[in-house]
């Protein structure tokens, strides 16, 4: 790893009443690398991200992206940095069109809106807002469903719809939580070539956490192994699940 | 120590009724997930049968029975399977509206259905009221205080023996825990929903039948302000513990009496103790949040059905022409994107056939006014004017916004006061006056905001009830505000050679307020503010995933809409010449909000329709004979239990049908054309809107 660290979490602990969800967990990302978190049910990966993205506080440990602390920062701060994310159980914006979505996360990470613009009637999106819509878009082949409300859109749409939302205002960390869970093999082919195609035109940094190993062997290109809130592995990808540890652990479990 | 004794006693028996309310709210909160707030009407239906009972000669016990375990359950079972059982995973703006509705048109139906109010003081129900049966130390306890303590120890034994020792007891609690899981167990928590219904509409009867003899009068006010304790006493049970809902209902009790000894009389302390609830929400909605999530299975609801999830405005607005893979937006909310096949973006605002309907009626509207209207009507009309301003405030609260105020009409209030003060003791022109009463108003909203927006939904909505409460207590009263009783006087405007004074002149410049104020509206919902907000209401969390400062965005859009409340206000103080504090007192926040919200909070028509509906209705129990005036609030409930069908407001139920029937009709007029009269616009919020793609519901 010869690029600079990106985000550094150190020493993650988190408890939730008698239960040790994260304990003394470290990880780290580098610019433009791909990083999987695998894992049983319960091994505390969701619960990582969230400490990671300022929706949980972790009772112990730090959080640096990019050279700064971000432990006290709220989320929206923090997106703002230039981290993005997506969520297992999908939050989308009902009654939203798609390409709305992506609007108002442009707007949002610009952080141009201001109440009397709206009231001199200027609040509306700038060209170069709307341009950069357009390519994301494009990128993840949305074209046709752009004026569509989400409430319409099958599952596999709008995943797409959450990734390309998290991917408006260039961040350079993108935080996917399960992003094939409920998908059939043909969306999550679809899903793995998208991100594939941004990686490469963005060089955006990846963390995933993803139960389909098929997904995170095209994608990442380290891996760490949560259980019982430790880090179990970690290193490359094929060396991690050849590890007999892992391989009782996590995939003894689903086999 | 004596002293504290001396003051704490007699606030037990206060306490006791406070208390039986917070539980009976715990319970149903818990069981079937509605907060009622039409308990305060249920208490004061059952007060009102006992005391006619009683007046018609009946025995005290017999009336109480017949009050407390007869007419008390049925309303609770009717009211559960007419309504509340509909709307358990609804949003909380459909789930608080009813309740709201109920809690203003109950005990007015009540009253019909009795025929007149009982002239007698009521009675305790058993004892003499006044007579001092013992003392306790130096504190002597009268029959009404005996009676009350008594009959609450009994009930809570009662509960408690219940609770522990039967299957049903324990099936219940469990409800109390999580519902969901109750159910996956194999029990119907369907039935043990009804059952606690019918405990807690019990408890909120025998809550009313008791405290009715603390009063010499039966009066609906005194009720509603007894549902405020209860609430309270329930945040203190943080929404979800029994036992602590019922001491914190006690204690509050004893404390309102401990608070007015020791304070010295005067505005203050007589402000302080009906204030309390205030400070208490304040303090403890915080707690009672966080401990929401505590329920294993919370999070796994399935997502409730579109129309019930869609509060107003942008859902119920959108229609999707699937002819042509296209979408229209007939909603005003903001202009869709539409990528057209070049990859080009344009704003595609649809209008709805409807609207060049509206402005044909406001245009003869406004010619009849300025023509040959008499002068009666044409003052509710402005009225109706000035109410469409302050509605418009709810239209950008909650219809944008998704936030729920029940202190509106506190905002208005305060606004009103705030020029006629300006005008009477520094002679600043009234429509300058009613400027600074706006940015009073919003700066009043920053100050309610900034605690209270961290909560949402449902505690926000408590806690700004509990803030107009205060208001009305202790800022109305104030002689630089309110000036309580006799009221502020608030000049007519005039600007220069041109005075507002006389009705038609007002009239216009009531006009243009309003169309200011909807401009404003109009502006901040199209651009991107409006955008955020459907954001922030499509999902709250990912709004602030992407950026959004949702807890900012909640204030701005806060103070705006107080400060726009308060320019309604000033501008309807303006137009009666004074405005006294009973005219926008707190209980008045919740029928405007019921009002707009059955009428449509979704457009700026939907609240001037609102307040023209307000005025008027009122014009109409103030002027037909008694008996009639009572219809007004049987038609307020119905349209109240309409509006869990129809969360969207008729407006757009009507505007639905035209367009339906108007998109029918061209379908038929072109022979040959595209025969998709099956794929025509669903029209918006009525039935098919519910049937959404089976895929994407499975994607919620």
């Amino acid at each position: 790893m010869t690029a600079p660290a990106l985000l550094v979490a150190t020493g993650i602990t988190k408890q939730f009443g008698g239960i040790l969800a994260l304990d003394h967990v470290s990880l780290d990302v580098a610019a433009g690398e791909a990083v999987g978190v695998v894992g049983p049910n319960g091994a505390g990966k969701t619960t990582l991200f969230n400490c990671l993205f300022g929706l949980d506080d972790p009772d112990e440990g730090s959080v640096v992206f990019d050279g700064q602390s971000i432990d006290r920062m709220p989320v929206w701060k923090r997106s703002r940095l230039g981290i993005g994310r997506t969520f297992q159980r999908m939050e989308l914006f009902e009654g939203m069109t798609v390409a709305d979505h992506l609007l108002v996360a442009e707007q949002a990470a610009n952080g141009t809106v201001r109440i009397w613009r709206d009231l001199l009637h200027r609040g509306g999106p700038t060209p170069a807002e709307l341009h950069h819509v357009e390519e994301v878009l494009d990128l993840l082949g949305l074209v046709e469903l752009a004026g569509r409300p989400v409430d319409t859109l099958d599952l596999g749409h709008g995943r797409l719809v959450e990734l390309g939302r998290a991917m408006m205002g260039k961040p350079r960390l993108l935080m996917l939580d399960e992003p094939s869970s409920g998908l059939d093999a043909e969306d999550t082919t679809r899903l793995a070539r998208i991100l594939g195609e941004t990686r490469r035109s963005t060089g955006v940094a990846v963390v995933l956490v993803e139960h389909d190993l098929a997904l995170v062997e095209a994608t990442v290109d380290r891996l760490y192994v949560l259980d019982f809130g430790k880090v179990l592995a970690s290193g490359g990808v094929a060396e991690v699940l050849a590890d007999p540890e892992v391989r009782r652990a996590y995939l003894g479990s689903t086999a | 120590m004596s002293q504290f004794f001396n003051y704490a006693v007699p606030g037990v028996p206060f306490g006791c009724v406070f208390a039986l309310m917070s539980v009976g709210l715990v319970l149903t909160y818990k069981a079937s997930g509605v907060f009622n707030l039409a308990f305060g009407a249920q208490a004061f239906v059952s007060a009102l049968a006992y005391v006619s009972l009683v007046q018609d000669g009946w025995p005290r016990w017999a009336a109480t029975v017949i009050a407390v375990a007869v007419i008390g359950p049925i309303v609770g079972i009717v009211l559960d399977r007419l309504l509340f059982r509909r709307i358990r995973t609804a949003s909380p703006l459909v789930k608080l509206v009813p309740s709201l509705g109920l809690l203003v048109a109950l005990p007015q139906v009540a009253l019909i259905i009795a025929g007149s109010t009982p002239t007698i003081p009521p009675p305790a129900i058993v004892g003499d009221a006044q007579h001092v049966y013992l003392h306790l130390g130096s504190v002597p306890l009268s029959g009404l205080e005996l009676s009350i303590t008594v009959s609450t120890i009994v009930v809570v034994a009662v509960l408690v023996a219940l609770f522990r020792f039967t299957p049903v007891g324990l099936e219940m609690r469990a409800v109390v825990e999580s519902p969901r899981m109750t159910e996956l167990a194999g029990i119907n928590a369907g039935r043990i929903s009804a059952f606690a219904w019918i405990l807690s509409s019990m408890m909120a009867a025998l809550a009313g039948v008791l405290l009715s003899p603390l009063y010499s009068q039966l009066d609906p006010q005194n009720f509603t302000v007894l549902l405020v304790w209860g609430v309270a006493g329930a945040v203190i049970g943080r929404f979800a513990s029994l036992p602590l809902a019922l001491l914190g209902g006690l204690g509050l009790g004893v404390a309102q009496q401990v608070v007015a000894g020791y304070l010295p009389a005067g505005v203050i302390a007589n402000g302080l103790r009906p204030s309390l609830p205030f400070v208490v929400l304040l303090v403890f909605l915080p707690l009672a949040r966080q401990r929401q999530i505590d329920d294993p299975l919370s999070g796994c609801d399935p997502p409730s059905s579109a129309v019930e999830r869609g509060i107003t405005g942008y859902r119920s607005a959108t229609t999707v022409a699937a002819s042509e893979g296209s979408v229209h937006t007939v909603g005003v909310w903001h202009q869709r994107l539409d990528a057209l096949p070049g990859g080009r973006m344009t704003g595609i605002l649809t209008r709805r056939p409807t609207a060049t309907f509206s402005w044909v009626v406001a245009v003869v509207a406004v010619a009849s006014a300025l023509t040959w209207v008499p002068p009666d009507w044409l003052l509710t009309m402005n009225q109706g004017v000035a109410f469409a301003v302050i509605f418009l405030s709810l239209t950008l609260l909650t219809g944008m916004s998704g936030q729920i105020s029940l202190c509106q009409a506190t905002f208005a209030g305060l606004g009103g006061f705030m020029a006629g003060q300006l005008a009477n003791h520094f002679g600043l022109p009234v429509v300058l006056g009613m400027v600074a009463g706006g940015l009073l108003a919003g700066a009043l909203g920053v100050l309610v905001a900034v605690p209270t927006l961290r909560l949402a939904g449902l505690p926000l909505a408590l806690a700004t009830l509990a803030f107009a409460l205060l208001a009305d207590n202790i800022l109305f009263p104030n002689s630089w505000i309110g000036n309580g009783a006799s009221g502020v006087t608030v000049p007519r405007p005039s600007a220069g050679p041109v005075s507002f004074a006389a009705a038609k002149p007002f009239f216009v410049l009531s006009l243009g307020v309003l169309a200011v104020a909807a401009g404003i509206v109009k502006l901040v919902g199209d651009g991107t503010m409006g955008r955020y907000l459907s954001a922030v209401r499509g999902s709250e969390l990912a709004a602030n995933s992407v950026g959004i400062d949702v807890y900012r965005l909640r204030i701005l859009v806060f103070a705006l809409s107080a400060a726009l409340a308060g320019v309604g206000g000033a501008l309807f103080g303006s137009l009666e010449g004074s405005l006294s504090a009973n005219d926008f007192g707190y209980q008045i926040s919740a029928v405007l909000l019921v009002v707009v919200a059955i009428v449509g909070l979704g457009s700026i028509t939907g609240a001037v329709v609102a307040g023209v509906v307000y005025t008027t209705l009122q014009v109409a129990v103030t002027s037909l004979p008694t008996r009639f005036a009572g219809l007004v609030a049987v038609l307020f409930g119905l349209a109240t239990l309409s509006y869990t069908r129809h969360p969207e407001g008729f407006l757009d139920v009507l505007s639905g049908r035209v367009q339906s029937v108007v998109a029918e009709r061209r379908a038929r007029r072109l022979p040959g054309g595209p025969t998709g009269s099956g794929r025509r616009p669903s029209p918006p919020g009525d039935e098919a809107t519910r049937d959404t793609d089976p895929v994407a519901e499975g994607a919620g």
